[in-house]
């Protein structure tokens, strides 16, 4: 499977191993977190060829094949993603921990509905902060999607 | 001229008794008897409680809500986190059914899974029907989705999101989830031989 | 602060904080009140109660606190944890101010217990940065004192003319950077600290400057303790008990030794656990243990409530003035709030590592002293052998105040001769919290004859919050007659009632209860601030002018005061229906810090929704006042959350749910469109704020709802059905 644009193979004797666990303590990448491993938390949540899927409900026998994007390869510091971006100004974190889950949540709303309602903002995002931060969440949001049709704009090429 | 009359009598009645055999009674005026009248089934009404005792568990019930929200357990709760059908029963844009659901049941999660998880259509809900309106809906083309009775034949005993019933998985505290009272070789053998028998729902 | 008369150096004595002496100055004056009366408790417990705790550390070399770098970096080794609640950046904003150093060249971490840097005490209470604020500027200020005397040295120049700014000392146009000056000193005079600078010269404090663990969080670096790794890590699974109160007898664990991945059981007199290559193979074989448990009877949730009810326990009289209610004329109401989970999304866990005679412990915890304490003596070592390693907690709110898994990840580590990772799952996690406990309220008023209360009485029953837990001495509850816990939000702040008190009874549960954020807070004042609502509709007076009438003109009445107008003003509140829309109004003190909060609500299909709060907080002095919205916002939704959905409940023996979902909490549709919040501020040093918040929003949304719906909701959670 491809990981972040990354080939990894990887040797399992349990291929219902959740991919979850794969990816934190096989590939290293600690972003995608364990919250419930009962898909009700949504703090696992990555992209499997550009689905938002929730990776502790995922067996690793299904990834072969497949693009999966994690938080960290959604964006870093040298190359933010929008959506972390929004998330920095509007200082949307508190203790963190489930944060990545919502980010990749929310990337994938935006390539759904590059401008969503509160409504669908409301259907779609149902990860859970137990901190609270939903209030700036759906302010980074909204942010978040201005700043995406912002680069697409500027991307696309000119027209005669 | 008695013995006229008597013949007459006679053809009248089997001529009664021919046309009643050829009425084929029609979902609008058939009338509801409680299934408990064991003693007048046949063998196609012992054919249909069978496979309605299956279709009736909420193991198929709650894919198959009267509103557009799954249910969950044999409470038919409504599903958690506020999951809805969304536009084409795969539920919502960027969080789908499939965002949880694979094509397998989850053995550590507890997230039951099938091939094209997804709700059935909106024309096909089930929840509060008794077991003949159930039926009737299903062999309804209008709400059926244009299936013929060789269709529904094929859907019932083959698709793989049907027979899941039998094999539903463990929950999320890994009991495993209770299975409809007839086992599915004998589901899969009633519905084939209710629609052998012409598929007729029995008088209630 | 005055300079002391002293040599100048080496003495320590001056500071305030308590070396190792726990909550020495409360247990001080405790034992004191137990040979006096009654009144002399209630005083102590008021003190406890507002919280006015200095920090109390096991050190004050500011070099255990400040590690300099090269290139005048500074890495703050922080004994507070970081778990949400932006004590980080404030620490970071008070050091730089005081040490005179950029903000940008603060780097904040985890004191390790090895640094030698150990809060006696815990991350809790509210208190990091508001019981840290005069003892971390002293460490700064003294800090720069000393780069200040060893610079004038270096440079050649008298102290008495030498500046520090930006973490540059120049002196008769020569200068040097603090990390050249402490190049090459091996010794260090640590003078008595130096008058601290005038807080309105601060650059930092004051300021809503981002969180400086912000990007760590957004990219997803490596940081909780579940993040924990060390080289040739194994993990490990403990069997526990679905049923409440089962005790582990014994284990057969033939099947489980079979099982793929397994590399050994360990079998101890109070727990059996498996060690594995993986998270997986370790739960899987877990799970193939067979425990034989003694179990009690199976309890059921009726009996928690019976249990739960005013009258029975034990009682104390933590607050009287006057007497009590008698009569006809007297209004009773009750109220209870169920149990309720802390549901933080990061589970416990720990990596431990015991290899000859050291052992290493990566943590989420809110009580490094206490953990490491608890691994020595298990492994029967002095202290200083083990280091803690504490890291960003996925969310605390009380739930890390203890942390008997480190121990077990400790016993498995010394049976494996590996580091040992030890994960609670989500299951584990909501049947062994130590839960908010369940409580009882009853009150009591009675109205004068020009419709302001003549009398006011809370009585009210709780499970353990303090009492019990591995913070309190457990001498302390009977020498203050009550949980120190339990009774916040509890004392009656409307002291102009002529005759007042506040009962506390408490229960024995035979499940742990114990510290949820704010504690008895939010059962209290949702029992207190409704009915007072309940009593000015009965007065037929307006719900804010009533309590103001209510509130005494000492110091924290004034506070409270101005909260209260700030709030009814800036809210608009009116106590009309507009548009299918009611607002409900209440307030509350908690660790001497006001509160108010306004909400509007509707009801559809039966379902309450909150689509506008307006927060009105005194936190003090805010060192970050974005930092501070973000915990009022954060307390409003959390509040909200076990206002409106939140409950445990106990199904034959077992606590219940065990999952999110059925633990229904609030998501993102449930958050309101608008949260206004305004600080105020009532004193010249910061208060406690990561609790106070979350006091009024019970009472406020069902204050809101009686306006709208005619209905009093008594029961939390809330249910229109």
């Amino acid at each position: 499977m491809q990981v972040n644009g990354q080939s990894h193979v990887v040797e399992l004797t349990d291929e219902y191993t959740p991919l979850l666990w794969v990816i934190r303590d096989m590939l290293g990448l600690k972003g995608t977190k364990f919250g419930c491993g009962k898909a009700a938390c949504g703090a696992c949540t990555l992209h499997v060829d550009g689905e938002a899927v929730r990776s502790c409900s995922y067996p690793v026998k299904f990834a072969e094949g497949k693009e999966i994007t994690t938080i960290e390869g959604l964006g870093d510091a040298t190359n933010p993603h929008p959506v972390q971006q929004a998330w920095i100004e509007e200082i949307v974190p508190q203790c963190g921990y489930c944060q990545p889950g919502f980010m990749m949540a929310t990337a994938a709303l935006l390539d759904k509905i590059p401008n969503p309602t509160d409504e669908e903002i409301d259907d779609n995002i149902i990860n859970v902060c137990r901190c609270g931060t939903y209030y700036r969440m759906r302010k980074a949001i909204h942010l978040a999607a201005e700043k995406q049709s912002a680069l697409k704009t500027t991307n696309e090429p000119t027209n005669s | 001229m008695k013995t006229k009359s008597y013949i007459l009598i006679l053809f009248l009645l089997m001529a009664g008794f021919v046309l009643a055999s050829m009425y084929t009674p029609s979902e609008s005026d058939y009338v509801s008897v409680p299934p408990s009248k064991k003693n007048s089934e046949t063998p196609s009404d012992v054919a249909f409680h069978k496979m309605m005792d299956v279709l009736t568990h909420p193991r198929c019930v709650n894919c198959h809500p009267n509103d557009h929200v799954p249910k969950q357990g044999i409470e038919g709760d409504p599903h958690d986190f506020g999951m809805s059908r969304g536009e084409n029963n795969l539920g919502f844009e960027a969080t789908k059914c499939t965002t949880c659901h694979q094509t397998e049941n989850n053995p550590y999660s507890g997230v039951p899974g099938a091939p094209h998880w997804s709700l059935a259509p909106h024309s096909m809900q089930w929840q509060g029907l008794d077991r003949f309106e159930i039926a009737a809906s299903m062999m309804d083309t209008e709400r059926n989705g244009g299936r013929t009775p060789e269709d529904i034949l094929h859907h019932l005993t083959e698709d793989k999101l049907v027979l899941w019933a039998f094999h539903p998985g463990v929950d999320a505290k890994g009991e495993p989830r209770e299975v409809p009272p007839v086992s599915k070789e004998d589901y899969i053998k009633a519905v084939e031989a209710w629609f052998e028998n012409g598929h007729v729902i029995p008088s209630n | 602060m005055a300079d002391k008369e002293s040599s100048g150096n080496k003495k320590v004595s001056r500071r305030k904080f308590l070396v190792r002496g726990g909550l020495g100055t409360v247990g001080v004056l405790a034992i004191g009140t137990y040979l006096f009366r009654n009144p002399i408790r209630r005083a102590v417990l008021e003190k406890v109660n507002s919280m006015d705790i200095e920090y109390l550390g096991s050190t004050d070399n500011p070099m255990l606190w400040f590690e300099l770098g090269p290139a005048n970096e500074i890495i703050l080794h922080s004994p507070k944890i970081e778990m949400g609640q932006g004590t980080f950046t404030g620490l970071a904003q008070m050091a730089a101010d005081e040490l005179d150093v950029p903000f940008e060249n603060i780097k904040v971490v985890h004191a390790t217990t090895d640094t030698g840097n150990i809060d006696q005490f815990s991350t809790g209470g509210s208190t990091s940065i508001s019981g840290l604020w005069q003892p971390l500027r002293e460490l700064a200020a003294t800090f720069r004192e000393m780069m200040k005397l060893k610079g004038a040295e270096k440079l050649g120049v008298p102290v008495s003319e030498v500046t520090a700014v930006d973490g540059i000392v120049s002196g008769n146009g020569k200068s040097l950077s603090y990390s050249e000056i402490a190049e090459g000193v091996t010794s260090w005079t640590i003078p008595d600290a130096p008058v601290l600078k005038d807080i309105n010269t601060y650059r930092y404090v004051g300021k809503p400057l981002p969180r400086v663990d912000l990007e760590d969080k957004v990219y997803g670096t490596p940081m909780f303790g579940l993040d924990a790794e060390m080289p040739d890590m194994v993990f490990g699974a403990v069997v526990r008990p679905s049923k409440i109160g089962a005790k582990y007898i014994s284990a057969t664990t033939d099947k489980a030794e079979k099982m793929p991945g397994v590399l050994k059981i360990v079998k101890e007199d109070d727990f059996v656990a498996v060690v594995a290559e993986s998270y997986i193979e370790a739960e899987n074989a877990k799970q193939a243990i067979e425990v034989v448990w003694e179990t009690p009877d199976n309890l059921q949730q009726e009996e928690i409530v019976a249990m739960m009810t005013v009258g029975n326990g034990t009682s104390s009289i933590i607050q009287k003035q006057g007497d009590a209610l008698e009569g006809d004329a007297v209004v009773q109401m009750e109220f209870r709030s169920p149990i309720g989970a802390h549901a933080q999304i990061e589970p416990n866990g720990v990596v431990a590592s015991v290899v000859d005679d050291k052992a290493t412990i990566m943590i989420s915890t809110q009580v490094i002293g206490i953990t490491r304490k608890e691994v020595a003596s298990r492994l029967g070592w002095d202290e200083e052998q083990v280091n803690v390693v504490p890291t960003y907690l996925g969310g605390g709110f009380g739930r890390r105040l203890h942390t008997p898994h480190a121990v077990q990840a400790a016993v498995m580590s010394k049976a494996v001769g590996k580091p040992v990772k030890y994960i609670f799952s989500r299951e584990e996690e909501f049947q062994h919290d130590m839960f908010r406990p369940p409580t009882h309220h009853i009150l009591k008023g009675s109205l004068n004859d020009q419709g302001l209360l003549s009398g006011l009485e809370h009585h009210f029953v709780s499970g353990d919050v303090g009492n019990n837990s591995a913070l309190i001495p457990n001498v302390l509850p009977t020498i203050l007659g009550a949980d120190v816990g339990a009774i916040r939000g509890a004392f009656i702040q409307y002291t102009a009632v002529p005759n007042h008190r506040s009962v506390y009874w408490h229960v024995d549960l035979p499940f742990a209860t114990s510290w949820w954020r704010s504690l008895g807070l939010l059962a209290n004042t949702f029992a207190i601030e409704s009915f007072i609502d309940e009593m000015a509709l009965k007065a037929d007076k307006n719900p804010i002018e009533f309590r103001l009438a209510h509130i005494g003109d000492d110091e924290a009445g004034k506070r409270l005061k101005e909260v209260i107008r700030t709030a009814g003003e800036k809210s608009g509140y009116s106590e009309d229906v507009k548009d299918g829309k009611a607002m409900g109004f209440a307030a509350s003190v908690d660790a001497g810090t006001p509160c108010a909060h306004v909400v509007e609500v509707s009801v559809e299909d039966n379902e309450i929704k909150v689509h506008k709060v307006t927060v009105v907080l005194d936190p003090g002095l805010a060192v970050n006042p974005d930092q501070v919205r973000a915990q009022c916002e954060g307390c409003v939704i959390m509040g909200m959350s076990a206002v409106l959905f939140e409950q445990m409940k106990v199904v034959d023996g077992s606590l219940t749910p065990t999952i999110y979902g059925p633990y229904e909490m609030a998501l993102m549709k449930h958050a309101p469109k608008e949260i206004d919040v305004i600080l105020l501020q009532g004193k010249d040093k910061p208060g406690p704020v990561g609790e106070p918040p979350l006091g009024p929003i019970g009472a406020a949304i069902a204050n809101a709802v009686k306006r709208l719906t005619g209905k009093r909701l008594q029961s939390m959670p809330l249910k229109l059905t």
